[in-house]
């Protein structure tokens, strides 16, 4: 009975969580509610995936992204505002705040508007710079659509990224081509490690203030694929922040528009929905989520398993299962190709440094393993495993344990050694020499006090 | 090492020996073959018989510790506790036994003749140390040495 009450409670939760691995409450924050028909199929798409949408104005009173010193949702889009900032409940203090509670975001700026200076210094705090002027959009003239904007070059047509380096995944990879109409550019600076570019400019794109004269092209910030379309930062606490530069790309107008690039190419239809989907998928951790499970170690030769002790020169076997997330289900997670998963055995520093290779798989996790011998050091040690890509959650797993020197009694017998068998011989016929000399000695006393007295006589 | 050692222990009876008693005396030119013989002649006629095994013992021990060594320096010295204990073995049984040859080689001490005055303390004490007494303690010696060589060679 009580069984099936949890089990019904289980799916209750089930259908509650949905699609994302950290919670279904997703805040968005727009201004006008007029807006909120031009995104309806995105809208809908999130609602098919589990979320639950709370449409709020950045101006409302009763908006707080905290209740009771909680978050009150998991996931918070904002939508660019029209006046000067998001207000007092949606401050950067704020934002990080949320950040550091295991929060995602997902910020979508305009190129139609200036950004405000708010969201500006809550892109600085994470190292994204926009440009000075805040106003400027990105005009490529060659990777622009032909259809709606042959004259000012500003829809931007992209193909889709790849892997963002070669021993990474790709998480928004695909066929088809993405328009990005009125994109705010910004540029990824370089003191914060845990940012990551989803989409980069074309070479030959650069930044353009739209409302200053032609002249403006001529001292341009940045240009090429120094440009950031898209970017993402992912915490140390595995919060994600995604920054998209046109918000206009989410609409049902480009969602399904038709555009041809330059040149002789042919019409085609936009993947900027797939594109949404990824980009919100990854942003709402519905993928790229790792999970570990169980983590065993033990010798070589069986015994018991998690030992607290282990001897120097033991043999010993580290196996860690890992799964992850991927659109509403754990599968077993595969390390990219040019990747790999380290285990390290560390007392301070680490003695070994070992590739963990799969060695089986169930049907939602992959168990990596690895044997090695325990270094001829004894001391507190500890089972390391610190993975930290891009676009993927840390794993950052630590197991102490102890390795004790031999016992008295380990040590192998003197004689088992070969090479130490000419001293055995060399001490026991030391013995046995003393042995004999005693003997005779005992047996020649007489005469020996015989001659003696003769000669002192 | 003992060849020396009883060369310059002999060396000097044999010689005051030699002076007295006529037939076998060195010329100044004898050869260096003549000398050494004579030296072992006397060496064979003139050592009681306990202090010859005495000899022999310790030139064994000079083999066995002198292979050992040999062994170590050309094969390397991996159980090193073996070498260790096999050489010190052989080492201290030779300084053991040196030590007896040295209480017992020079002539017995006029009461250590009889076992009785052996036990006076005080007349072994200022005469030297009686024979037995000397080989009592020799062999006490070299079982804490045997025990503590098995002991370290495991």
């Amino acid at each position: 009975m009580r069984w099936c009450l949890s089990l019904l409670l289980f799916g209750f939760l089930a259908v509650v969580h949905a699609l994302s691995s950290s919670g279904s409450r997703l805040l968005v924050v727009l201004e006008d509610a007029d807006e909120k028909d031009a995104y309806s199929t995105f809208w809908g798409d999130l609602e098919a995936r589990g979320y639950n949408l709370a449409f709020e104005s950045p101006k409302s009173d009763k908006l707080s992204l905290f209740e009771l010193g909680e978050r009150a949702y998991d996931h918070v889009l904002l939508l660019p505002p029209r006046s000067k900032g998001f207000g007092p409940s949606l401050s950067p203090k704020n934002l990080i705040e949320f950040m550091n509670k295991d929060g995602n975001v997902l910020l979508a700026l305009s190129g139609k508007s200036t950004t405000p200076s708010a969201i500006s210094s809550l892109l600085l705090e994470l190292d994204l710079h926009l440009s000075t002027d805040r106003s400027s959009i990105i005009v490529d003239h060659f990777n622009y659509d032909t259809l709606s904007a042959d004259e000012k070059h500003d829809v931007l047509l992209l193909q889709r990224p790849g892997p963002l380096r070669p021993d990474t995944k790709a998480f928004f990879g695909g066929e088809g081509v993405l328009a990005f109409p009125r994109t705010a550019p910004h540029t990824l600076g370089d003191s914060n490690p845990l940012l990551a570019p989803i989409l980069r400019a074309p070479a030959t794109a650069y930044s353009y203030n739209p409302k200053e004269d032609a002249g403006s092209a001529e001292d341009v910030v940045a240009s090429g694929s120094q440009l950031a379309l898209v970017s993402a930062m992912q915490a140390r606490n595995s919060a994600r922040f995604t920054l998209l530069g046109s918000v206009e790309s989410l609409q049902d107008k480009w969602f399904s528009a038709t555009v041809k690039a330059p040149g002789d190419g042919k019409e085609s239809e936009t993947a900027n929905r797939e594109f949404a989907k990824q980009l919100t998928a990854w942003t709402f951790k519905e993928t790229g989520v790792l999970k570990v499970g169980k983590i065993e170690h033990h010798l070589a030769n069986d015994g018991e398993l998690n030992p607290k002790i282990y001897r120097i020169k033991n043999e010993t076997v580290f196996s860690i299962e890992i799964s992850e997330y991927s659109y509403g289900k754990y599968v077993p997670f595969e390390v990219p190709e040019n990747d790999a998963l380290q285990l390290e055995f560390t007392m301070l520093s680490p003695f070994h440094r070992l590739d963990l290779q799969p060695s089986s798989k169930t049907e939602n996790s992959t168990i990596y393993s690895t044997q090695f011998t325990v270094p001829d050091q004894h001391g507190i040690f500890s089972f390391r495993v610190n993975y930290k890509r891009p676009f993927l959650t840390n794993i950052e797993e630590k197991h102490e344990v102890t390795v004790r020197h031999y016992a008295h009694n380990e040590y192998p017998r003197s004689w088992k050694i070969s090479g130490g068998w000419v001293w055995i011989a060399g001490l026991w016929s030391v013995i046995g020499g003393f042995l004999a000399f005693v003997i005779v000695w005992l047996y020649s006393a007489p005469t020996s006090t015989a001659s003696t007295t003769k000669k002192t006589q | 090492m003992p060849a020396k050692r009883t060369a310059a222990a002999t060396a000097a009876p044999t010689v005051t020996k030699s002076l007295s008693s006529g037939p076998k005396t060195l010329t100044a030119n004898s050869s260096v073959s003549d000398i050494i013989h004579h030296v072992w002649q006397q060496y064979l006629s003139t050592t009681p018989q306990r202090t010859m095994l005495l000899d022999v013992f310790m030139a064994f021990l000079v083999l066995v510790g002198g292979i050992q060594f040999v062994y170590c320096v050309v094969a390397g010295n991996y159980p090193f506790n073996a070498f260790l204990s096999g050489f010190c073995a052989a080492v201290g049984q030779f300084v053991l036994t040196a030590s007896l040859r040295m209480q017992t080689s020079s002539p017995a001490p006029k009461s250590g003749k009889t076992s009785s005055s052996g036990k006076d303390g005080k007349s072994s004490g200022e005469e030297g140390i009686s024979h037995e007494r000397a080989f009592a303690d020799y062999i006490f010696g070299s079982l804490i040495l045997h025990f503590f060589c098995i002991n370290f060679i495991n």
